[in-house]
């Protein structure tokens, strides 16, 4: 759903006022919701939590249960092992390369603060395709694969510079890749 | 052929052991803890399989073991010998291991992490362990995509390992400081560079035979070799520490100290029974002597292989069947058995 207001970028934040029994419901992106005055609730969008809820929808996450329970980001749930945020809490412990992709925004704060630093600067994978892939046909899905993490990248790059038109573009091609991806399985 | 440890040739003052080890992840694969018992068996063989000959690649003998099917005496002895870790140790379920005959090679596979590829030798050997494990893990690379993230660097279960996976560590025989007033502020004092201190092994607070091992704490925004000069840096700090008291208390109580280190001979030499704390107390002793030259032996002999071998399971292993139920007893056989006789 795109924004009402800016009519451009996608909606992710639904705002349900009741007045005197009258309940008016807005859909705004986070852009255009932080220039609305909504009173005392405007200091939410300040936070970086806007951004946070944004990424659990790109990532599938399905926006009602999010919004329904709007601050609980334990409900984050990585789709590609189910480990949910709470559970990385708990144990500190992922379950999965992808639970990074995931998680990022909402844990990279403590990686700072165990680690000292976010960014990796030493050693890099010299290959990219080892040995385990083979055949023509896993090539492709390869080629899909290296694609959907360009993409990713790119997506989180843009959220993080609050291009959210830039990265609804990405969401949706990452998931058309995925798409392809199923049918080729 | 001798495992690292019990070579005699080569040994330093201070300097007991150095480790380099590597995690590495596979891309495609959840992580062990969330892999179920069939898909862990099946990621086990490719693993394996993919790196039977693995040995080529460091011009070294290296055997597949079945950790999953060893029993726990076994794999505690391993982990008494720092082959594998805690977390191998107690892993249920599908779990392997490739280790070279002198065991300065070790790759536990689907533990904790898919791969955990570690080297060792004695002394403070940090960038020529570095260059071996880079190199196998190259080999592995070759065969297997690795989880790799632009930002995250190599992706592994526990945050505290990502980054590079690299954990730098070497181990530091210090009986002097360690019984210093100041050592506990001094270890402080080093953690605050980014460096753990731990004791190798002890019981509780209590640490048997002043061995130490400092590693690195950070793993992620630093390189590799900025890792390894940091702990090779803080290892050497405490190395001089060591040596200047040492030189200290020589000029000041040289008998006190020839004292000590020949009663703890005497002691290992004609005891009947030795708990781990005695036997572990008495020979830091006796290295210290035989490092200072103030004990001098017949045949060379490797002390921090007495102290490794006469852990509770590599001693029962190595016991003969009737004494495997009195450890103390057998430790004392097998401690006068390998500490030669004074010059």
């Amino acid at each position: 759903m795109l924004c009402e207001k800016c009519k451009i970028r996608e909606a992710n934040i639904r705002y349900t006022e009741v007045i005197g029994g009258v309940k008016t419901e807005y859909n705004l992106c986070s852009h255009c919701a932080r220039e609305m005055d909504f009173g005392h609730y405007s200091a939410v969008f300040d936070t970086d939590y806007p951004i946070g809820k944004l990424l659990a929808d790109l990532f599938g996450l399905d926006a009602d249960t999010a919004e329904s329970d709007e601050l609980d980001m334990n409900r984050v749930v990585c789709p590609t092992c189910h480990t949910a945020y709470s559970d990385f809490v708990k144990d500190s412990r992922f379950g999965c390369p992808d639970c990074y992709r995931v998680f990022d925004l909402l844990m990279s704060e403590n990686i700072k603060k165990v680690q000292g630093n976010d960014t990796h600067t030493g050693k890099r994978p010299l290959y990219h395709c080892g040995g385990e892939q083979g055949g023509a046909e896993e090539n492709e899905e390869t080629k899909i694969r290296k694609a959907i993490e360009l993409l990713d990248c790119k997506l989180k790059e843009a959220v993080q510079e609050e291009e959210y038109e830039a990265a609804a573009r990405y969401r949706d091609e990452i998931k058309e890749l995925k798409e392809r991806l199923s049918e080729h399985a | 052929m001798l495992k690292w440890y019990q070579e005699t040739e080569n040994q330093h003052d201070i300097f007991v052991a150095s480790r380099i080890r590597l995690v590495r992840n596979l891309k495609h694969y959840p992580f062990p803890v969330k892999l179920s018992g069939e898909d862990s068996a099946e990621l086990l063989s490719k693993l394996e399989e993919g790196l039977k000959n693995i040995g080529s690649a460091c011009g070294k003998n290296i055997d597949t073991k079945p950790l999953s099917s060893m029993d726990a005496e076994e794999k505690n002895a391993l982990r008494e010998r720092r082959v594998i870790n805690g977390a191998g140790a107690e892993k249920k379920g599908a779990a392997g291991l490739l280790l070279s005959e002198d065991e300065m090679v070790s790759i536990t596979l689907a533990g904790e992490d898919h791969v955990r590829l570690q080297c060792m030798a004695g002394q403070a050997e940090l960038s020529k362990l570095w260059e071996e494990a880079n190199r196998l893990d190259d080999y592995i690379n070759e065969r297997f995509d690795y989880a790799f993230h632009e930002k995250y660097g190599y992706l592994t279960a526990y945050p505290t390992n990502v980054g590079t996976g690299l954990k730098a560590a070497i181990t530091l025989h210090l009986p002097m400081l360690s019984s210093g007033k100041r050592f506990g502020k001094l270890v402080n004092e080093i953690s605050r560079f980014g460096v753990a201190v731990r004791g190798v092994y002890g019981d509780g607070n209590e640490n048997y035979g002043s061995l130490y091992e400092i590693s690195n704490q950070k793993t992620l925004g630093v390189t590799e070799e900025e890792i390894i000069s940091l702990v090779k840096q803080m290892a050497d700090r405490l190395a001089s520490s060591e040596r200047k008291m040492k030189a200290v208390t020589l000029k000041s109580h040289k008998l006190d100290m020839e004292d000590e280190i020949f009663k703890s001979y005497g002691v290992l030499r004609y005891a009947k029974k030795l708990s781990l704390k005695e036997a572990m107390t008495y020979l830091s002793q006796v290295r210290l002597g035989e490092t200072e030259g103030l004990i001098q032996f017949k045949k060379p002999v490797n002390i921090y292989r007495l102290m490794v071998e006469m852990q509770p399971a590599n001693l029962k292993l190595l016991s003969p069947e009737e004494e495997k139920n009195d450890l103390k007893q057998a430790r004392a056989d097998y401690v006068r058995n390998m500490l030669p006789e004074l010059v």
